[in-house]
């Protein structure tokens, strides 16, 4: 099958007849539901550009395992010049969205399984490496949006898996059988879930002797049996059902988590990819994790575009462009984007071949690029804030703008620079509104402090290749250090003594 | 040569070890180096190219069947990256050299070895 358009893309969602709650209510239409319909666009978004010359050097790639074009979204990386080209193509994705796009932890998902799988098999004698392969295939042949399920609902965060008091805290094996495992649990802030044909669950943690039942990988159709999904809510989600483009911000674009529950869901044992192997479960954690916070220095910067591009028309529009510290703030907000790439690309050009024969990323430096995307996003945030001014934040909504009697009024005293029209002044201040506070904030703000891992967790990666050790020679060498110590040649410089 | 006089030397097989160029070392990639030459590998030495080729000594040698000429370069080469990013063999954990071993900081061919373990599990890549 070749790339599938959008249009197809929006279908093949749809006929999955997925099980979506929000609001306490099973959705029906959901691919049209206006408060879903947004991110079903950024995905869709993914195809529209694959399709276009310009952008096919980004968005596609040469699949190794047909020699077909692909999206890269279902590629494996096979060089650091294809681990680049991701980061670029994510913050293209995120330039032309604003927002969480969505098919990134899919694309990671099936990256950190290649060599997990083939490491494994090459350590116990399981076939896991040849099924997985055969699952990225028919991802590709197919172009299917799969997403990349880890983290648990996880409980008492003191207790391990199989100590929790309810067994379902972390998604387990509740029955082996001759065809197959059946599953129980949960995956919470599932992002893009309800617009994935495919999931691809990974255990969350890594496991210990007696985490056996939970230390499980595998894959699903999206509306397997058992499988249901009920929909996060985000800031000012609620402006979407109020059919006004304006008050949204970003009426076209938008991200989405969901609350993903297993109810005992059948997988066979084709879709099998770690079945109670415990010590490959930090492995995989580690490298989906990795990859994802190489991811970041894409996605986010790519939302960073905007939200500068936002904040500096704002200041047109303020007519306050010209100030010193207002050019200034924009330097330090494109200081800051730009840094974040820059990780993002060294993690990618320190890439290493892996014996699976896929190129991973370095792995100290994509916890360095998420650290810094646990900050970064929020300065510029502020900044941006900042030189919107307060207007973004307490200014009337799009029925008083388009009311008869009030209208008018709000129009005369909301105009800023002289040429502007009042609409398109009010339309950027939503979308830094959107940006920083409202619904696409979930992505740009708290995703970025906890997606692919909250803060602490690069931390720990990070000390764990920090080399202290290498860096303690280095000064000791310098400072002289255990050297022996003349006293006599200790004297005071000719001209004190002269003094 | 007559029977009852020491043995002339073996032919010795070069084994090249190629150093990454060591800007943040997590192993030290030297001590790995000499370990290597003291357990049969008689001398390093570096060479233009960033690489320094080891004469190989007799426990080496069980390594190296096709030792009979030092000069043919054909024998095995040690890539010797001080960090995972294994600059010394382009960014590759394993090589496509059958006869190449990779060392990455604490990875041999990929496979986690402690620093301590480094060399005789070098020499063992070496064996087979």
């Amino acid at each position: 099958m070749a790339l599938k358009t959008p249009q197809e893309f929006r279908q093949s969602i749809a006929d999955l007849h997925l099980r979506i709650y929000m609001f306490g209510e099973l959705i029906e239409d959901y691919v049209d539901h206006p408060v879903i319909r947004p991110s079903i666009n950024c995905i869709a978004m993914t195809y529209e550009l694959a399709r276009l010359p310009e952008y096919e050097d980004l968005m596609l790639a040469t699949s190794h395992l047909t020699g077909k074009k692909v999206n890269r979204f279902t590629h494996i990386h096979q060089s650091t010049l294809d681990l680049s080209k991701k980061v670029k193509m994510q913050r293209l994705l995120g330039q032309k969205t604003g927002s969480c796009f969505q098919r990134c932890v899919g694309m990671d998902a099936i990256n950190a399984l290649y060599s997990v799988t083939y490491e494994t098999d090459k350590a116990k004698g399981t076939d896991y490496h040849e099924r997985f392969k055969e699952y990225v295939r028919y991802l590709q042949d197919n172009d299917l949006v799969a997403d990349g399920a880890m983290t648990d609902p996880k409980g008492d965060r003191g207790l391990a898996p199989h100590q929790q008091p309810d067994p379902d805290m972390y998604l387990h094996i509740v029955e082996r059988r001759d065809d197959g495992i059946v599953v129980r649990g949960a995956k919470a802030h599932q992002t893009g879930a309800c617009n994935s044909h495919e999931i691809i669950v990974m255990p969350t943690v890594a496991m210990r002797a007696g985490d056996e039942d939970y230390a499980v990988s595998f894959s699903c159709p999206a509306n397997a049996e058992g499988v249901y999904y009920i929909y996060g809510r985000q800031s000012c989600d609620t402006r979407k059902l109020e059919d006004n483009a304006l008050d949204v911000g970003n009426a076209q674009f938008g991200g989405q988590e969901a609350l993903m529950v297993f109810d005992d869901v059948f997988v066979p044992w084709d879709r099998v990819y770690l079945c109670g192997e415990i010590e490959f479960s930090g492995a995989l954690v580690e490298r989906f994790a990795g990859f994802h916070r190489q991811s970041y220095g894409g996605c986010k910067v790519g939302v960073g575009d905007v939200l500068i591009g936002a904040a500096a028309t704002a200041a047109d529009m303020n007519g306050a462009a010209r100030a010193s510290h207002i050019k200034d703030k924009l330097i330090e907000m494109t200081h800051l984007n730009e840094t974040l790439f820059s990780c993002g690309l060294a993690c990618s050009y320190e890439g290493v071949k892996m014996p699976a024969g896929n190129f991973q990323i370095d792995m100290l430096l994509a916890n360095v690029c998420k650290q810094n995307v646990t900050r970064f996003p929020y300065e510029i945030a502020r900044l941006a804030e900042d030189i919107a001014g307060g207007l973004m934040v307490t200014m009337p909504s799009a029925q008083d703008l388009a009311d008869e009697k009030i209208g008018p009024i709000v129009e005369k005293y909301l105009v800023g620079q002289c040429d502007t029209p009042v609409i398109d002044r009010l339309r950027i201040l939503r979308l830094v509104e959107n940006l920083t506070l409202g619904t696409a904030a979930v992505g740009y703000r708290t995703e970025s402090m906890h997606g692919a891992g909250s803060p602490q967790a690069q931390r720990i990666m990070i000390a764990r290749q920090s080399n202290i050790d290498h860096k303690k020679e280095l000064a000791k060498a310098l400072a002289g250090v255990g050297k022996p110590w003349d006293k006599g040649r200790a004297k005071v410089p000719t001209a004190v003594a002269a003094d | 040569m007559t029977e009852g006089r020491q043995a002339a030397p073996k032919p010795r097989r070069r084994v090249k070890v190629v150093y990454c160029g060591g800007c943040n070392p997590h192993i030290d990639r030297t001590a790995v180096a000499a370990e290597l030459a003291a357990g049969g590998l008689t001398a390093g030495r570096p060479a233009a190219e960033s690489a320094a080729e080891l004469a190989a000594g007799p426990a080496a040698e069980a390594a190296a069947d096709s030792a009979a000429d030092p000069d043919a370069g054909t024998g095995a080469t040690v890539h010797l990256s001080g960090c995972p990013r294994a600059c010394a063999s382009d960014h590759l954990l394993v090589s496509d050299d059958p006869s190449a071993v990779v060392v990455a900081g604490e990875l041999v061919d990929g496979v986690p070895t402690p620093a301590p373990e480094l060399a005789p599990a070098i020499t063992r890549k070496l064996k087979e």
